[in-house]
C-alpha cells in the first residue's frame, strides 16, 4: 500500500508538525469527552437525586381518595413489562398523621408497606443514617430533617394522631436521608398494616402502585401503554409532573451538544488548515510522484491516510488525556461523580477520526488537481 | 534488455492492454533496426490567449526508433524543454499528438497517460528531484512501487542492479539528502531506468554537474543505451554534448529546423 507508506514517511519527516496536529485533535477530543461526560454525569446525578428514590410511573385511582385494586391482571401487566426495573413494583398505602411533642406539632405522611418492597424504590435500608431499617408493628422510620427539627432520636417513642380519631405510639427504629429535605421533613415509613387499618381497605387495595423504569425517559410510553390496557385507573409518570426539571435537562443537553459541536468544528478547521498547509509543503513531492506515473487517486489517498493516521493517533491521545483530566478532576471535591460511558468515549473517538477524514477533502482535491508539469516547470 | 524481452515483461500489465488497443505498431524497417518507438506529429504548444499568446512550439514532427540515442539542441527559450515535456506526457499539446508504439497519447485517459509515463518513459531533469523523505533505495524503487506489479524481492534486486550499473553500490540505505550532487543525479538516472523504460527523456541532465560528472553521466547514458536498447532523447543547449549523440534535432523559435544523423557513436565504436 504505497500511499499509506508515503503518508507515514511524510508524517515522520515533519515530526513537530505531525505532533501539533495530533495534539490539536487530542485536545479537541479530550474536551469533547470531558464536557460530554460532565453533562451526562450531571444529568444522571440530577435524575438520580430527583427521581432515583421516587416513583417514576404510578398507577392510582382516578379519584385520589379511592383505592386502586392491585388485581392479578394488573400485577401480570406490570411485572411482565421488560421496561420496569426488576424489584421496583411497590404497592403503597399512605395516611396523614399529626405529630405532637407537647410544644410543637406537624403533619406527617405515613407511607405504609413492606420494607423489602419499599427498598425497591426508596432504598431506605441503604439510606438509613442512624439506627436500623425496620418496619415491624409499632415501628416507624423518620427523615433526617424531621428528626433534627423535633429532636427525635432512635429509640424514642412518638405519639401520632391518625385520621378517624385513632392514635398510636411508634418507636423510632431509624433515621433516613433520601436526599430531599422536603421528603425527609414530611414523610415517614411505617408497616403496611397501619394505613390499611386506618383506611379500612382490603388486602389488594392500595393508594398507588409505584414503579421505577430501567430507562426513566421511557415513562411517557410506559404510562401511555398501561393506560390503554388498564381502564378505570389513572397512570401518571414523572416527566408529566416535572415539566420544569425536564425543560432544564433538555436545555442542558442542548447547550452541551452546542459546546461539543463548536469544539468539533474548531478541531476540523484546525486539521483542515494544517493538512492543507502540509499538502502545499509536499506539492513538489506529489508532482514528482505524478511525473513518475502515480495516478490522481493514489496521490489523493496519501493525504487521506495522513488524516486517518492523525485522526486515530489524536483520538487515542484524546481519550487518554480525558482520563487524565478526569483523574485530576476527581482529586478536587465535587458534588457528583463524573463517570465516562465507554459507548460515549468510543463515539467521541470515532467522531475525531471522522472529522480528520473529512478535513482531508481539501488537500485531497488539491492533490488530485495538481499537474506534474507545474512542479517540473517551476522547479 | 532486448525489446522483445521488454515487451514480454509488460504483458498482462495496464500498458499491455493499451498496446493491444493500439494495434500493431508501425515499423519502418528501412530506418529502424528495432522498430518504431515514438512519432511526434505536428506538436504545437501555445501559452496564454489572444494578444498575450506565446507560441512555444510550432508543429514539430519527427519519428524516433527503439534504442536510438538522440539529442534536441536549441537556444534557451527555443521550445526544446516544452517539446520534451509534451513527449513525456507531462504537458498536453495545443495541437498535434505524440504516439508511443502506435498509442495516440491525445486520445487516451489521464490514468492511461500516467501508466505510459510510469512504464514506458523515464525522466531525468536538470535538478534531480529526489524525494528527501526517502532513502536512495526507496527513491530508485519508487516507479516500480507505483506500478505495483513486481514482488518486493524483485524490486529490491532490480534496484540494487540498477544502482550497481550507475556505480552506486552500497548507497541504497543512505538518505537521498546525504549524497553529493553527482551522486544524486546518478540516483535520479537509476530511478528513471528502474522500470526498464523504452525511452529516457533527459532535460539538461548535467546542467548542475561539473565536467567530470558530466562526462561520467554521458558515458553511462551511452552504455545503458547500448546494453538495454533504451532510446535516449537528451535536451541540451551545449552543441559539444549534442555532438556525442547519434542524431541531433535542432529547435529554433519552436520549430524543428534541422534533423541530422551524427557519426559520433560510429566514430567512437559505440
Amino acid at each position: 500500500m504505497l500511499p499509506l507508506r508515503i503518508s507515514w514517511r511524510f508524517l515522520r519527516s515533519s515530526p513537530g508538525q505531525s505532533a501539533l496536529i495530533a495534539g490539536g485533535i487530542a485536545v479537541g477530543i479530550a474536551t469533547q469527552i470531558f464536557v460530554g461526560s460532565i453533562i451526562i454525569s450531571l444529568q444522571a446525578n440530577l435524575l438520580d437525586t430527583t427521581i432515583g428514590s421516587a416513583p417514576q410511573v404510578t398507577i392510582q385511582a382516578i379519584k385520589e381518595s379511592d383505592p386502586v385494586r392491585f388485581t392479578p391482571k394488573m400485577q401480570a401487566l406490570v411485572n411482565s413489562d421488560p421496561r420496569v426495573k426488576p424489584g421496583t413494583v411497590v404497592p403503597v398505602r399512605s395516611v396523614p398523621a399529626l405529630f405532637s411533642n407537647g410544644t410543637d406539632s406537624a403533619t406527617l405522611g405515613l407511607i405504609g408497606g413492606n420494607l423489602e418492597e419499599l427498598d425497591g424504590i426508596y432504598k431506605i435500608s441503604a439510606k438509613t443514617l442512624e439506627g436500623e431499617a425496620s418496619l415491624g408493628n409499632g415501628e416507624i422510620m423518620v427523615g433526617k430533617e424531621f428528626a433534627q427539627k423535633y429532636d427525635v432520636r432512635v429509640g424514642d417513642s412518638i405519639a401520632l394522631a391518625l385520621t378517624g380519631g385513632q392514635s398510636g405510639n411508634f418507636t423510632v427504629t431509624g433515621i433516613f436521608d433520601l436526599g430531599s429535605g422536603q421528603f425527609n421533613g414530611r414523610q415517614a415509613f411505617v408497616s403496611g398494616k397501619v394505613p390499611q387499618n386506618v383506611l379500612g381497605w382490603a388486602n389488594d387495595e392500595y393508594q398507588a402502585i409505584n414503579t421505577q423504569l430501567i430507562q426513566p425517559y421511557d415513562s411517557k410510553d410506559v404510562a401511555s401503554s398501561w393506560s390503554s390496557r388498564l381502564p378505570g385507573v389513572s397512570v401518571v409518570e414523572w416527566q408529566g409532573q416535572n415539566a420544569s426539571l425536564l425543560a432544564g435537562l433538555v436545555a442542558q443537553s442542548a447547550s452541551s451538544y452546542m459546546i461539543q459541536g463548536f469544539v468539533l468544528v474548531a478541531v476540523a478547521l484546525g486539521i483542515a488548515s494544517t493538512l492543507a498547509i502540509a499538502a502545499v509543503q509536499k506539492t513538489r513531492q506529489i508532482g514528482i510522484l505524478k511525473a513518475m506515473g502515480m495516478g490522481d487517486k493514489p496521490a489523493g489517498r496519501i493525504f487521506l491516510f495522513q488524516a486517518a493516521i492523525l485522526g486515530v493517533a489524536g483520538s487515542t491521545l484524546g481519550v487518554l488525556l480525558s482520563f487524565a483530566i478526569l483523574a485530576l478532576f476527581s482529586l478536587s471535591p465535587a458534588p457528583f461523580t463524573i463517570s465516562m460511558e465507554p459507548t460515549f468515549v468510543a463515539i467521541s473517538a470515532g467522531i475525531g477520526i471522522g472529522v480528520a477524514l473529512l478535513s482531508s477533502i481539501i488537500p485531497i482535491r488539491a492533490t488530485s488537481k495538481l499537474d506534474p508539469i507545474e512542479v517540473i516547470q517551476n522547479g | 534488455m532486448a525489446d522483445a524481452d521488454r515487451t514480454a515483461d509488460r504483458t498482462a500489465t495496464p500498458l499491455g492492454a493499451l498496446l493491444e488497443t493500439a494495434g500493431t505498431p508501425r515499423k519502418d524497417s528501412s530506418t529502424c533496426d528495432f522498430g518504431m518507438l515514438l512519432s511526434a506529429k505536428d506538436l504545437a504548444k501555445t501559452y496564454g490567449e489572444g494578444e498575450a499568446a506565446t507560441r512555444a512550439l510550432r508543429g514539430v514532427t519527427f519519428d524516433l526508433c527503439n534504442g536510438e540515442f538522440a539529442s534536441i539542441i536549441g537556444q534557451s527559450g527555443s521550445g526544446k524543454s516544452t517539446l520534451l515535456n509534451l513527449l513525456g506526457l507531462l504537458d498536453t499539446p495545443t495541437e498535434g499528438t505524440a504516439l508511443y508504439h502506435g498509442i495516440d497519447s491525445a486520445t487516451i485517459s489521464k490514468p492511461a497517460r500516467a501508466i505510459l509515463r510510469n512504464e514506458l518513459i523515464g525522466f531525468v531533469f536538470q535538478f534531480h528531484y529526489l524525494l528527501p523523505e526517502f532513502s536512495v533505495y526507496e527513491n530508485v524503487a519508487m516507479p516500480a512501487l507505483i506500478a505495483g506489479k513486481l514482488a518486493t524481492e524483485e524490486i529490491r534486486s532490480r534496484a540494487e542492479e540498477t544502482l550497481g550499473m550507475l556505480g552506486l553500490d552500497g548507497m541504497s540505505g543512505k538518505n537521498a539528502n546525504a549524497l553529493s550532487g553527482g551522486q544524486k543525479q546518478r540516483v535520479a538516472i537509476a530511478r528513471a531506468l528502474m522500470n526498464r523504460p523504452a525511452i529516457l527523456l533527459a532535460d539538461e541532465p548535467t546542467g548542475n554537474l561539473d565536467t567530470t560528472n558530466t562526462n561520467l553521466v554521458y558515458d553511462l547514458f551511452r552504455e545503458i543505451s547500448r546494453e538495454t536498447q533504451t532510446a535516449f532523447l537528451i535536451v541540451t543547449h551545449d552543441r559539444s554534448i549534442a555532438e556525442r549523440t547519434d542524431r541531433i534535432l535542432e529547435i529554433t523559435d519552436g520549430e524543428l529546423v534541422t534533423d541530422v544523423r551524427n557519426s559520433y557513436g560510429v566514430a567512437q565504436g559505440l
